[in-house]
């Protein structure tokens, strides 16, 4: 065969396959209570409803306040403390070490260092063990993976040093002896946000997708339960159908076969916003149009909240004030005082509606001009 | 007689000659045959598996899936003919986004500027990869290994690891959501990139020295070629390609991440490799890249349609590519 014959027939039938394209039904069935007829002010619980890794009942962040001789006796110390993220590129890791270190600065205490694991197991391993040779007082962190990490997690304690977790606990560590407390967000109660919003834009007898992290993780496996929890508890008639994701930039690949391969699914909750928005990006290039709830806040989440489009509503975290509570963690254990196994930190329902305003509190900054354009536009639904 | 029998003879000769030709080729495995037998296997296994796998729209599914891989794999079909290795193109994807949205955010809102600083930054990267692998001759293995960081490092870098989120309507439309002559942006995008791959390796004099400087580097250098320029252009056109890339992924997702993509450089060398492409260079085809990329592209697909877990899923795609590599294997 010729080679301009070898070159242009395949290529011709895939210029074919491809020119028969018609732009895809958008699947629109979204009833008018959708978001509208959930009250605000009811939505999403009012206490914690999640238990720790553990089972432990959660903790209120006012319980690690110091008193003003505590906050003398810190002071006097000058205390160390190194900082250990699976990553910090993102806003929920930034905003806590944000919210770390602002409140340990207020009280006098160093920050050595802030180490980025990027996600992998033998980085953070790494990181923890240079920390630990720079003799700090205590470290805050983040285990990437709590199985593989934990006996260097172990070494923390035995060195002497506090250790203060965000969100999970590494396999087999005891409170009190090999960590002083673990804060996370009340995931449970995220997912159970997400759920009320999304089960309000379900026709009876629907289905919904979820788009869930396929790694066994205590917070994201905490929020995948609260929507199951919430829809078999309060809407038993919806159906739920699960895709789960290994690799995160994959997410809208799988997502957008995912929902291909489901026609009958009419909404979507995604396990955090980024896989949200992939889930978008794909339901944007299919024509596909259904509600999508999430977890978390960020900056490009908050703007499609904004905009009134598929993504609804989200179950933020307070990753500011979480960073916070483990700061207010971390120097308690350091004064020798007892600390409660797990402080859960209030959930945050963030809609169109109050949108810019949940902005700020889980910011503690005012919005973007991005985001105050968008809800301009989308004016009076977006306030 | 004998003059009006012998050339019916000589021609069914060759006719025959073909035919058995071919026939070998493709019980040898020859390239590039199997590979699109390959292809159809797959597609009649998942037609017959799953009821979703054969309509239009999931075939779009498919292409707009692949576009990434298979615009980049379009220049990296020429770097590995050439010899080399561009392990940076994930990292230059990723720079070349945010340089197009923070070009938009802080020069100009228009999707012009936003391209031209996307395409620029790759082209650039590129160019420095070109130039430290043919001037310093570093192997570009080890060239591309640092760029793959320094690039990532940069991205990161010029927004504090924040994303850069993207408001212009015209650059979502161009590269990202609309459709030409019906057919997906992405998917027309990544047409065009293959054309252009195919006149220039298979219908130009830079295609036949890129085969020539990757086939025998002393004889093409001792044939008059340039081979430092004609290897640093396969560098420069490969970071192009990966600052179109970024474009219509950062179009697509209304915004651009310094995170992005990471390791997607081995599903670009997979494509490359899996489409007839010898990584010891001289032999490669641009339409066995783009159907390399699409038999990846349709295993993902098939087996998320099929509901296959997805631990289970890299087990199978990691066995139907080693194994489509060896039937296809001359």
């Amino acid at each position: 065969m010729k080679p301009i014959l070898r070159q242009t027939l395949p290529l011709t039938a895939l210029i074919a396959a491809t020119a028969i394209s018609i732009a895809p039904a958008a699947r629109a069935e979204v009833p008018a209570t959708c978001v509208k007829g959930v009250d605000l002010a009811t939505l999403g619980p009012k206490s914690i409803v999640g238990q720790g890794p553990h089972g432990e009942k959660a903790a209120s962040p006012e319980v690690l306040a110091l008193s003003d001789a505590d906050a003398a006796k810190v002071k006097e110390k000058h205390f160390k403390v190194g900082i250990s993220m699976q990553t910090v590129n993102l806003d929920w890791a930034q905003l806590q070490i944000q919210g770390i270190t602002d409140t340990l600065k207020k009280y006098g205490v160093t920050v050595t260092g802030v180490a980025s694991a990027e996600y992998q197991v033998d980085k953070q391993i790494a990181d923890i063990e240079n920390t630990i040779q720079q003799h700090p007082d205590g470290i805050i962190s983040i285990p990437v993976d709590f199985t593989a990490t934990a006996p260097t997690y172990k070494k923390v304690a035995k060195a002497g040093i506090k250790l203060v977790l965000m969100d999970s606990i590494p396999t087999g560590l005891k409170h009190p002896e090999e960590y002083a407390s673990m804060i996370s967000a009340d995931n449970l109660g995220n997912g159970q946000i997400a759920a009320q919003i999304l089960a309000s834009c379900m026709p009876q007898g629907g289905t919904i997708g979820l788009v869930n992290f396929g790694v066994d993780y205590f917070s994201t496996n905490e929020r995948t339960k609260g929507v199951r929890d919430w829809m078999q508890k309060n809407r038993p008639d919806i159906k739920m159908k699960q895709v789960d994701f290994t690799d995160p930039p994959k997410v809208s690949q799988i997502a957008g076969d995912f929902l291909t391969g489901n026609p009958d699914v009419k909404g979507v909750f995604a396990v955090w916003d980024q896989p949200a928005l992939d889930t978008l990006s794909s339901m944007r290039a299919q024509g596909i149009d259904v509600p999508v709830t999430t977890v978390d806040l960020g900056l490009q989440s908050a703007i499609e909240i904004a905009k009134g489009g598929p993504l609804k509503a989200t179950g933020s975290q307070r990753p500011y004030d979480q960073g916070v509570a483990e700061a207010m963690a971390m120097m308690n254990a350091l004064l020798g005082k007892e600390t409660p196994a797990w402080v859960g930190v209030q959930s945050l329902p963030v809609t169109q509606s109050n949108v810019l305003e949940s902005y700020k509190t889980v910011f503690k900054k005012e919005p973007p001009p991005e985001l105050t354009d968008a809800c301009n536009k989308a004016k009076p639904a977006c306030n | 007689m004998t003059e009006l029998t012998a050339p019916n003879v000589v021609a069914a000769s060759t006719r025959s000659d073909r035919r058995r030709k071919l026939l070998q080729n493709l019980l040898r495995g020859e390239r590039p045959y199997m590979l699109y037998i390959a292809f159809v296997v797959l597609l009649v296994v998942f037609s017959l598996s799953s009821p979703w796998f054969l309509s239009v729209d999931n075939f779009l599914n498919i292409g707009r899936q692949t576009t990434l891989v298979s615009i980049i794999a379009v220049g990296m079909t020429f770097v590995i003919i050439a010899r080399q290795i561009d392990l940076s193109v994930a990292s230059t994807l990723a720079l070349s986004g945010m340089a197009a949205a923070l070009a938009m955010s802080q020069i100009s809102n228009s999707w012009i500027v936003g391209a031209a600083a996307g395409l620029g930054t790759g082209a650039l990267v590129g160019l420095l990869n070109g130039i430290l692998t043919t001037q310093l001759s570093i192997p570009s293995f080890l060239v591309t290994l640092g760029s793959l960081s320094m690039a990532r490092g940069l991205a990161m870098m010029v927004t504090n690891t924040k994303p850069v989120i993207i408001t212009n309507e015209t650059y979502f439309a161009i590269f990202g959501e609309g459709t030409f002559l019906g057919i997906p942006v992405p998917i027309a995008w990544t047409l065009v990139a293959m054309i252009v791959g195919i006149l220039l390796l298979h219908y130009n004099v830079f295609g036949r020295r890129i085969y020539a400087v990757g086939g025998n580097p002393t004889a093409a250098l001792y044939s008059g070629i340039n081979t430092k320029w004609v290897t640093t252009a396969a560098f420069v056109l490969t970071g192009a390609l990966a600052g179109l890339a970024a474009l219509v992924l950062s179009a697509r997702s209304h915004a651009a991440r310094p995170d992005v993509v990471q390791g997607m450089e081995l599903d670009v060398i997979a494509a490359v490799i899996l489409g007839g492409c010898s990584l010891f260079g001289g032999r490669g085809y641009i339409l066995g890249t783009l159907f390399g990329s699409l038999i990846i592209g349709t295993l993902n697909n098939g087996l998320v349609l099929l509901g296959v877990s997805s631990p289970m899923q890299l087990v199978i795609k990691g066995a139907i590519i080693v194994a489509a590599v060896a039937f296809t294997k001359r």
